[in-house]
């Protein structure tokens, strides 16, 4: 029998949802091809509501679905109350996430792309030694409750990831950078060739006196601003009251430059789908609006504790019940074009990367990073490679008085859009 | 399903072949704070085929599906097509084992209903929870795997093992007003669920060690003669001499391998590391590892030299030696490669009292709250301290950072104690992307001087 209608007879409320997963990965280590493997998994989920109270359970393997059926009762014998019932089925946005062409990729032309990054970055710089991940997969997933939801989604996604190590003497130099989409994307190699210019540009060392500077945040540094504001809004720490930002929607928290938002509904993005991990519809949801806070992001069970609704924005791999997950975070591009922000600057620093983001007491806003790839800004031109940085500030200072916004933004970290963010004064600590 | 197994590998047109085959039934109990986080059983059952075509190199399919090992196989060769090895792939040779193993609990931990687990964490949660009103957060963890594995090869060799494995651990965050700090500890054990039982003990000393830091001060920065406790001696020697003595690391690192060259001095003439996936009952202990190889003694330092390093087969053939059982996976998902098992200082001849009874000024560091190492660079926190005065245990102290060179540090140790002790904690070691791999730690007390500690 069908572990949803045998389930339907012992529980109240009964969620099974069924994922598929076929990966295939080209590794190349050291400018050479190393790996190649496919990993194929299957697995069920179930959640049971069983007088009020909340059980889980999970499987990979699908003869045994009678013992998940008796353990996820047996684990909702013990549960917490569930304060939420699973979603009526609800339309939905369409949203494209699959693509043929990516499905399909033959292994021989992952190992051929592969091939063409190294052509890109050797020919520029003979020390470079490439560690090159190439990955497509094809998830099929579907969901479905005892309230005759029932949806499917399938997604193909195909990440492409480069990082770089160049080591010349005491010098050690690493860049990343990756492609992440869903869809076929023509032009494959554009953040491949962006890697080059860095790398390039990174080969002229200079230095700055450290202190107060105006700092400008590319795409790829304005994850450190990024990070403990998607912490933040996240629903489950408002609830549990360790969110600095519970409680003050309505309020103007930021400088009216910054717009954040969260869109699972963007076609071809890796966070993208029509539904989220409990088949509650995605939305775009704006989370701040010209500095003022409008919403967090809730799965069901932080919504229903909230006394919300879900905003679709569940998310969850086979062997763990969901959690309230950003989707794609769009940090709103601005009006000002990037030559004309680099233009006002008269000494500072670009920040590109930084080392350790995420670690440390992030909820509350603070971060102290050593700073991994940095630039020099002397009167408006870059001149070269700062070393041996660091930054420390609070996001919720710093964010209050945003000098300038980039009317350019990119996609950096597959599910990130951000603009260049800049600061106009920051304390740059380093040795003098 | 062994003789669909053999009949796959037979099939298979690659040099070298193997299947594992898994599977696993996982309990988790946690309770945070009040709340229980999560009490759900899990089932995970799947294989692997790895193949290695020797001009070519490796293909690796992983898979839950177990109807089609045939198709697996040939999708393995078909993987191992693509690579292009620029130098032949060899394997050391290791003799072919027919092997079966069951163990047996005294309590098995399968036969016990969830409820009984449930209410054993939430007992050890509520030890922590009310020892003091300045606990504010708690972590309390029951987790039991049992795992069932099969590991076939085309050479012959054919093992079935069983590994049980038991957890219980509690984490305790204490605050005063801006002043927070926090304290854990877990056991673990391959053995029975009585094992765990009746560990309050444990749940209540995480709680007073948490408290006890709000009064500690904090070290004054400077170089100090350190004693440190087993537990921090085991994982010394772990992470910043173990994982050096990994081949792969070495021979894909021309610095690593320099520095790394048998004969070379690692610390004085009394100290001995070996690691051993063959002593009974150990969290790393690995009968057989991922490959095949049965575990053994190898010894790592003899009389303060290096005289020996761990390997699987591939690195143990590109380097003209042996295979010593150290090729493991966490799971049917990955690959093996080369890890460790269950890493010691051997035990020395010094009784702590005459560790300590000579030193004005140190500190006696307990626990390790974590660390970092870059190649010979290393940096550990200690869970706890106590200042050493006039050799005697004087006032608790927090914030004791350890730095330093590896090569100085271990020439550095001029006692080893004569308490050696296995630690039995529910930890895990990462490399690469496979996390928790369970490995043992031993050590006895040591003494190290001139320790530079960070702080204020």
């Amino acid at each position: 029998m069908d572990i949803l209608t045998q389930l339907k007879k012992q529980a109240e409320q009964v969620e099974i949802l069924n994922l598929q997963n076929e990966k295939t990965t080209i590794e190349y280590e050291a400018n050479q091809l190393k790996n190649c493997a496919v990993a194929e998994t299957k697995g069920t989920a179930v959640r049971v509501i069983r007088n009020g109270r909340l059980g889980f359970a999970a499987s990979s393997d699908d003869t045994a679905m009678e013992k998940l059926a008796a353990n996820a009762l047996e684990s909702a014998a013990y549960g917490d109350k569930a304060p939420f019932s699973f979603p009526e089925p609800e339309p939905a946005p369409i949203v494209r996430t699959f693509d043929k062409a990516v499905a399909e990729l033959p292994i021989a032309r992952l190992v051929e792309i592969g091939q063409e990054m190294l052509d890109l970055i050797l020919p520029a710089d003979p020390s470079a030694r490439c560690n090159i991940i190439l990955e497509r997969s094809l998830i099929s997933a579907n969901i479905r409750n005892q309230k005759g939801l029932d949806v499917a989604f399938k997604t193909s996604p195909l990440s492409l990831g480069l990082e770089i190590d160049r080591v010349e003497g005491d010098d050690v130099l690493i860049l990343y950078d990756q492609l992440g989409t869903t869809v076929w994307e023509k032009d494959y190699l554009a953040f491949a060739r962006r890697l080059v210019e860095k790398l390039k540009m990174a080969r002229i060392i200079t230095h700055i006196k450290p202190g107060k500077m105006p700092v400008l945040f590319a795409p790829s540094g304005a994850l450190a601003l990024g990070l403990p504001l998607s912490e933040g809004l996240n629903g489950k720490a408002v609830y549990k009251g360790t969110s600095p930002m519970a409680g003050k929607i309505g309020e103007k928290l930021f400088d009216e430059k910054i717009t954040i938002i969260d869109d699972g509904t963007i076609d071809g993005k890796f966070a993208s789908a029509s539904y989220d991990d409990e088949g509650v519809p995605h939305h775009r949801n704006v989370l701040v609006e010209k500095g003022v806070l409008k919403s967090f992001f809730y799965d069901l069970k932080t919504a229903a504790q909230s006394g919300v609704k879900s905003t679709g924005n569940a998310a969850r791999g086979l062997f763990n019940p969901p959690e309230p997950s950003l989707t794609n975070f769009v940090i709103q591009p601005g009006q000002t074009p990037l030559k004309d922000i680099l233009a006002g600057m008269d000494e500072g620093i670009i920040v590109e990367d930084l080392l350790g983001i995420g670690q440390g007491n992030m909820i509350s806003g603070a971060f102290s990073n050593p700073l991994a790839l940095a630039f020099k800004v002397e009167k408006g031109e870059i001149v070269g490679r700062v070393k041996d940085l660091s930054i420390a500030g609070n996001i919720y200072d710093l964010l209050m008085n945003v000098t300038a916004v980039s009317k350019e933004a990119q996609w950096v970290y597959n599910t990130v859009h951000a603009p260049y963010i800049l600061i106009s004064e920051m304390n740059v600590a380093g040795k003098s | 399903m062994r003789d669909r197994i053999q009949e796959a590998l037979k099939r298979s047109k690659a040099d070298y072949t193997e299947i594992r085959i898994e599977e696993k039934e996982t309990t988790r109990v946690v309770f945070r704070g009040k709340d229980l986080e999560v009490a759900n059983a899990n089932i995970d059952k799947g294989g692997i085929v790895r193949s290695l075509i020797k001009n070519k190199g490796w293909g690796v399919v992983s898979f839950n599906n177990l109807d089609d090992l045939f198709t697996k196989v040939d999708q393995a060769y078909q993987c191992a097509q693509v690579g292009s090895a620029p130098e032949p792939i060899e394997l050391a040779s290791v003799e072919p084992v027919e092997k079966i193993t069951t163990v047996e609990m005294k309590r098995d931990f399968r036969d016990i209903p969830l409820a009984e687990k449930k209410a054993l964490a939430e007992r050890y949660n509520q030890v922590v929870l009310s020892h003091s009103r300045k606990i504010v957060d708690t972590q309390a963890v029951y987790s039991d795997i049992f795992t069932h594995l099969i590991l076939a090869n085309s050479e012959g060799t054919y093992i079935e093992q069983e590994k049980p494995s038991v957890v219980v651990g509690t984490t305790a965050i204490a605050r005063d007003g801006e002043n927070v700090q926090q304290a854990h500890d877990s056991l673990a054990t391959t053995q029975g669920y009585e094992y765990v039982l009746d560990k309050d003990e444990l749940a209540r000393k995480t709680a007073q060690k948490a408290v006890e830091l709000l009064d500690a001060q904090s070290i004054k920065a400077g170089q100090y003669t350190v004693v440190a406790d087993q537990m921090l001696a085991g994982v010394f020697i772990h992470e910043a001499f173990g994982h050096l003595s990994e081949a792969d690391f070495v021979y894909e690192n021309p610095k690593a391998r320099e520095m790394m060259t048998m004969g070379r001095r690692f610390g004085k003439g009394l100290l001995n590391v070996y690691d051993d996936g063959s002593i009974p009952n150990l969290r790393g202990t690995t009968l057989y590892d991922d490959e095949g190889t049965p575990a053994r003694r190898n010894w790592l330092i003899q009389d303060g030299e290096l005289v020996g390093r761990l390997h699987s087969r591939q690195t143990a053939a590109k380097m003209g030696e042996k295979a010593s059982g150290n090729a493991r996976a966490i799971n049917y998902r990955f690959a093996p490669i080369v890890r460790m098992t269950n890493t010691a200082i051997d035990n020395g001849a010094t009784s702590f009292e005459d560790m300590i009874k000579d030193i004005e000024l140190g500190v006696y560091a307990c626990e390790a709250y974590g660390g970092q190492t870059q190649l010979e660079n290393f940096s550990f926190s200690s869970g706890y301290a106590y200042m050493i005065r006039d050799g005697k245990i004087a006032e608790m102290v927090k914030d004791v950072i350890l730095a330093g060179n590896l090569f100085a540090t271990l020439e550095n140790i001029d006692a080893i104690g004569n308490d050696f002790k296995w630690l039995n904690t529910g930890g895990g070691c990462g490399k690469g992307n496979q996390f928790p791999l369970p490995v043992g730690m031993g050590a006895p007390h040591i003494r190290i001087q001139n320790v530079v500690i960070g702080g204020k």
